[in-house]
């Protein structure tokens, strides 16, 4: 019997030509006046970040939409962009250390955004370990649906805390994270190229691994449907005194 | 000690190592939580570069003292009373055991430390300082760590008072690792020795290891 | 490290994550294709 889940292949052929094309701009752009070719590593930062951002808002929508609709094709939703989040999130932290380090020497700075999105990494890893422990689907739906509108809800509260206590202990120094003011067109254009290249990975990595959750639950219906009693099932603690 | 036992030995390691693969506990909760405790501190108590790097390695031994605890202990590594009496009828000696679970935990706790670690040495800005004794201060400490967990939980086992009584009980015996590695680090920072403070900690490791191995057999059969 | 050192290392690490994040994707519904075949 084939496999009644579509296997597409053309976001595998988005996801290379935009890496392409994103990579070849970023090394062909003129250095910076200020950062020299460190300017670089925010070709990637940057359209990493607004990728985490844009993820989480989609995980958020979706969680509403389940909620409001018990459709579970919300919660694949939700789901897969709060993954595809989670790594992009990490790697905006990590390229952003690598970038402080390179160019201030500290890889954290502490700053309002930096602090701010570690945080929303932590929330909504604990959003994919809460996905982890329930198996029942309709359940595990539910429970992260709250979750995930949970954790929106509260990130304004959070940016808000962040940047209030951020201007309240300014560093004295000239550090800022938030990098250059970019001048030059054709960096502009490499950074906006980054940013489309990536929404375009985003949305072909979210055709796959939603591809990935039908997988998944087709195997667990085949698996429900062929059941049989575990081994180990039959290790019980004898009950002594009793009749059989 | 037959060859049997060291059989036995990998193969509960190999059992535990499995769950962890399949629960993804210490990946997926006690790592991320580690980690989130180390962005916490400097929220609370202020960024400033020097200070974090002053207290940074001291910030992070804690961290692993107190949530490190936590992946011995895990779920992952409890067992339930049909099983244990399924280990048993099947001739498995408690001493294999015990130090087949360790064995596991040791692993795990290698890995939190690893993680964990690179996200202090991020956020604090932390120098890497000898790293030949670094390395050897974290085996001995996740050695540590593992060989009281594992002991303490098998102690704990069967009271209902559960996994949260393990850490309170691990914390004070786990001092002097706490403070043989924090030593040891600010040894290498200024210049002292720090072989007195690991032979302290590798003490630490030989005793408990051999009372976890000597009431291994007396704990089950209570 | 020279800057291109720090370029080159930032590029490394997010094109090989990104790499092994997407291969898993793949890899994982390979082998469940091969599961579900297999079932059925």
């Amino acid at each position: 019997m084939k496999v009644q889940t579509r296997v597409r292949t053309w976001p595998w052929v988005a996801i290379a030509f935009s890496l392409v094309v994103a990579l070849a701009l970023s090394l062909v752009s003129p250095r910076d006046d200020v950062q020299g070719e460190l300017v670089r590593i925010m070709y990637l930062h940057v359209p990493a970040a607004w990728l985490a951002y844009v993820a989480f808002f989609i995980t958020f929508l979706g969680s509403v939409a389940y909620l409001l609709t018990k459709h579970l094709r919300w919660d694949r939703l939700a789901a897969a962009s709060a993954e595809i989040g989670v790594f992009f999130t990490g790697l905006t932290l990590v390229l952003g250390m690598i970038w402080g380090k390179s160019t201030w020497g500290i890889p954290w700075t502490w700053d309002a955004r930096l602090t701010l999105t570690a945080i929303m990494f932590f929330v909504y890893l604990g959003y994919l370990a809460l996905r982890r422990t329930t198996d029942d689907q309709v359940l595990r739906a539910s429970r992260a649906a709250v979750l995930g509108v949970l954790g929106a809800v509260q990130i304004p509260l959070v940016h808000f805390s962040v940047v209030w206590w951020r201007t309240l202990h300014q560093p004295p120094s000239i550090l800022r994270p938030d990098g250059p003011a970019i001048q030059d067109p054709l960096m502009m254009v490499t950074l906006v190229t980054g940013v489309v290249a990536f929404t375009v990975i985003y949305a072909s990595l979210m055709v796959k691994r939603i591809e990935l959750l039908h997988l998944e639950e087709q195997l667990a219906e085949i698996e429900r449907s062929t059941e049989r009693p575990v081994a180990g099932e039959a290790v019980v603690v004898p009950e002594l005194g009793r009749n059989p | 000690m037959t060859s049997g036992f060291w059989h036995q030995v990998r193969a509960v390691a190999h059992r535990d190592l499995l769950r962890e693969r399949r629960r993804g506990d210490v990946l997926w909760v006690t790592i991320p939580f580690g980690a989130l405790a180390l962005l916490l501190v400097p929220l609370a108590i202020g960024t400033d570069a020097k200070l974090l790097r002053e207290i940074g390695a001291g910030m992070y031994w804690v961290i692993v003292m107190l949530f490190g605890v936590l992946v011995a202990v895990g779920k992952a590594s409890r067992e339930t009373q049909p099983q244990q009496d399924a280990s048993s009828l099947l001739g498995l000696d408690p001493a294999a055991g015990y130090v087949g679970r360790t064995a596991s935990s040791l692993i795990l706790l290698l890995a939190f430390e690893l993680a964990v670690g690179a996200v202090a040495v991020g956020l604090y800005d932390i120098d890497l300082l000898g790293v030949g004794w670094l390395v050897l201060t974290l085996v001995v400490v996740a050695l540590g760590l593992a060989l009281l967990g594992t002991l303490t939980a098998s102690i704990v086992n069967s009271t209902s008072a559960g996994t949260a009584l393990v850490p309170l009980l691990v914390a004070p015996l786990s001092v002097p690792l706490l403070l043989g590695a924090t030593q040891a680090y600010d040894g290498l920072r200024y210049g002292h020795t720090i072989v007195s403070w690991v032979l302290l900690m590798a003490a630490v490791v030989l005793v408990v290891a051999m009372i976890g191995v000597l009431t291994a057999r007396p704990l089950q059969e209570s | 490290m020279t800057e291109w050192g720090w370029v080159a290392f930032a590029y490394v690490v997010g094109y090989v994550s990104f790499l092994l994040y997407a291969g898993s994707i793949a890899w994982r519904s390979h082998k469940l294709r091969r599961a579900i075949e297999r079932a059925e």
